[in-house]
């Protein structure tokens, strides 16, 4: 099997295919959600609904993953708390700060950024799968999750963790050809960015809309949540 | 030309039994003989029992075995192969094997030209019939009724099967031959196709780079010379002794792509320090050649050593498998900001009518409710 071919394709017309699905199927995902209508807020403003929305990021983003034992969440599932921690840094520091993928972004902006060294994205990439194992076998025990989990659960998983996982395998060429680790990997990635608006891995996105519309309702009504 | 065997001649050039096997030991060593293919079983077997035995195989090879007869044909080609085999210094391993060659035709290297050239080419291939080795240099223009690349009248793809049909094997060298190289690339007008598109019942041997590396392609024919026979080919039909490995696995600055230190620009601190060349657009990780190993100018140096990066030029695609100074985790392609942009719209508009769609359904479904917007 030629797998240059495979991986020209899965790197060429396969990426951009997935690319133009991936903004266009997250264009209509907000629009959907923009359009199931706002309710009427009659509330006198007793404070910013700007200055709530930045509290609301600052203690989402900045405070409270680095003082979790504040939070019942921590407490009650430290383990599961720090996996799923660790899993969202290893998997932001690998997409935007490891070198091979910040040339694929300045490919795609125009610019690009100082890369983390290596061996630093190495280890969070490490902790990421390792993470993400602990999550999935979490799901697979727990009887609460896993009642509410459908196929839609156990493939966000799956699609996540082939991407992280060629992508380990390939950094530190094991197993098979490189270009065969490659290929896999970008036929993963692609995967994963025609699934991501399908799913609720487009949290990502919706992450930040939900805490701007929550933290300015408590602003407006001068509550720190 | 077939009056004795290599040995012979070579003693006529005055060179001593001594110096003749330090020959063979050199060409069994460049060959990266560790093993002997299952050719001739018994000498095989004979050869490894003993000590320097594939050195003795060598030599058995030479002092039995007239020079091999060679035709060669160039198509769509700039001769940069044949360029880099005979620019090659003296002496070399590479004019040991030229000597134990015996070139019947070849358009750059012919003393006699129009249909003088052509007749000797006849002759040799019904003089050496089922005997010479057919080397191709450069890509083949069968269709358009052949009107691109027409040497005496005759179209490539005529040619090439004609020269074919009685080889005993074809190596195609370089990229051209191979896969179609530059005259394949993008808008290809040509119609240009590598050897083994055309030809499929005789062992065809691809040899590809740009050009190829001068010891590979020797190697390639003194192996067929030695043992009689091809040697191991990979999925894309070059040889294992030195197609085996990628460019990246033996790169000098390997270790620096592990440390993940890499130069930025051609002439940063990186650069000058002789760190990784990957992020300037380096092919090494996927290409398959000699060139770390057996290097250029009698190993010498090789392009990734004078600090820049490797093009993946033995490669299928080459020329259109991304910028040459793009790094490689970059995508192929991308979608043109219009066209992203377009996807945006469409995703609106396709949302905007589903949202209101589930509104006129969700009225008429009840229709007394009041909706408070």
């Amino acid at each position: 099997m030629n797998w240059l071919a495979i991986l020209d394709f899965a790197r060429g017309p396969f990426f951009e295919v997935a690319l133009l699905v991936f903004i266009g199927g997250l264009a209509y995902r907000l629009m959907r959600i923009l359009l199931l209508g706002w309710h009427f807020d009659r509330i006198k403003p007793a404070g910013s609904k700007l200055g709530g929305a930045l509290i609301s990021y600052l203690r989402g983003i900045l405070i409270w993953p680095f003082i979790p034992w504040v939070r019942n969440t921590f407490s009650k599932n430290p383990v599961i708390y720090i996996a799923g921690g660790l899993f969202h840094l290893g998997l932001f520091a690998v997409i935007f700060l490891d070198a091979a993928h910040i040339l694929a972004w300045q490919s795609l902006l125009g610019f690009g950024w100082p890369s983390l060294v290596t061996p630093i994205v190495d280890w969070l990439a490490a902790i990421a799968i390792v993470a993400m194992i602990l999550l999935f076998i979490n799901r697979l025990v727990n009887p609460v999750l896993k009642l509410i989990s459908g196929p839609a659960e156990w493939l966000n998983l799956l699609f996540v963790f082939i991407p992280m996982l060629s992508g380990y395998i390939m950094a530190h060429h094991l197993f098979f050809a490189y270009e065969v680790n490659f290929s896999i990997h970008m036929l993963a990635v692609d995967i994963l960015l025609i699934w991501i608006p399908l799913s609720r891995i487009s949290h990502f996105m919706f992450y930040f809309f939900a805490r701007a519309i929550h933290g300015a309702d408590f602003g407006k009504r001068a509550v720190i949540p | 030309m077939k009056a004795g065997t290599i040995y012979d001649e070579l003693a006529r050039g005055g060179i001593s039994r001594r110096e003749f096997m330090k020959i063979c030991g050199l060409l069994a060593g460049a060959l990266g003989l560790t093993s002997v293919p299952p050719v001739d079983v018994n000498a095989a077997y004979d050869a490894l029992r003993k000590p320097d035995g594939l050195v003795n195989l060598v030599a058995e090879a030479l002092q039995t075995k007239p020079r091999l007869p060679v035709i060669w044909l160039e198509f769509q080609d700039c001769a940069g192969c044949t360029e880099a085999l005979t620019r090659s210094h003296d002496p070399t391993l590479v004019n040991l094997v030229l000597n134990t060659i015996d070139i019947e035709y070849h358009e750059t290297l012919f003393a006699a030209a129009g249909a003088q050239a052509e007749a000797a080419k006849e002759a040799a291939i019904k003089k050496y019939a089922g005997q010479y080795v057919l080397v191709v240099e450069g890509s083949i223009s069968p269709g358009s009724g052949q009107i691109y690349c027409t040497i005496g009248g005759r179209g490539s793809g005529d040619l090439l099967q004609e020269a074919a049909a009685n080889a005993f094997a074809v190596v195609a060298t370089g990229n051209c031959a191979t896969f179609g190289g530059l005259p394949r690339a993008n808008p290809d007008p040509t119609g240009a196709v590598g050897v083994m598109d055309l030809v499929t019942d005789k062992p065809v041997i691809n040899v590809p780079g740009c050009p190829a590396i001068p010891e590979v392609f020797t190697g390639t024919l003194f192996h067929l010379l030695v043992f009689g026979a091809p040697p191991e080919l990979d999925s894309l039909k070059r040889p294992m002794p030195f197609y085996a490995n990628t460019i990246h696995d033996r790169c000098l600055r390997r270790p620096y792509y592990e440390a993940g230190l890499f130069a930025d620009s051609f002439d940063d601190d990186g650069a000058r320090k002789g760190y990784c060349l990957y992020k300037l657009g380096c092919k090494g990780p996927t290409t398959y050649n000699s060139c770390a190993t057996i290097k250029w100018m009698e190993g010498l140096s090789f392009p990734i050593q004078a600090g820049h990066p490797c093009l993946g030029c033995s490669e299928p695609n080459f020329w259109d498998g991304g910028g040459f100074y793009q790094g490689q985790s970059a995508p192929l392609l991308r979608p043109a900001a219009a066209l992203a942009a377009g996807a945006g719209a469409v995703g609106l508009v396709l949302g905007a009518g589903m949202a209101t769609a589930n509104q006129a359904q969700k009225k008429r479904a009840h229709p007394t409710e009041q909706h408070k917007e």
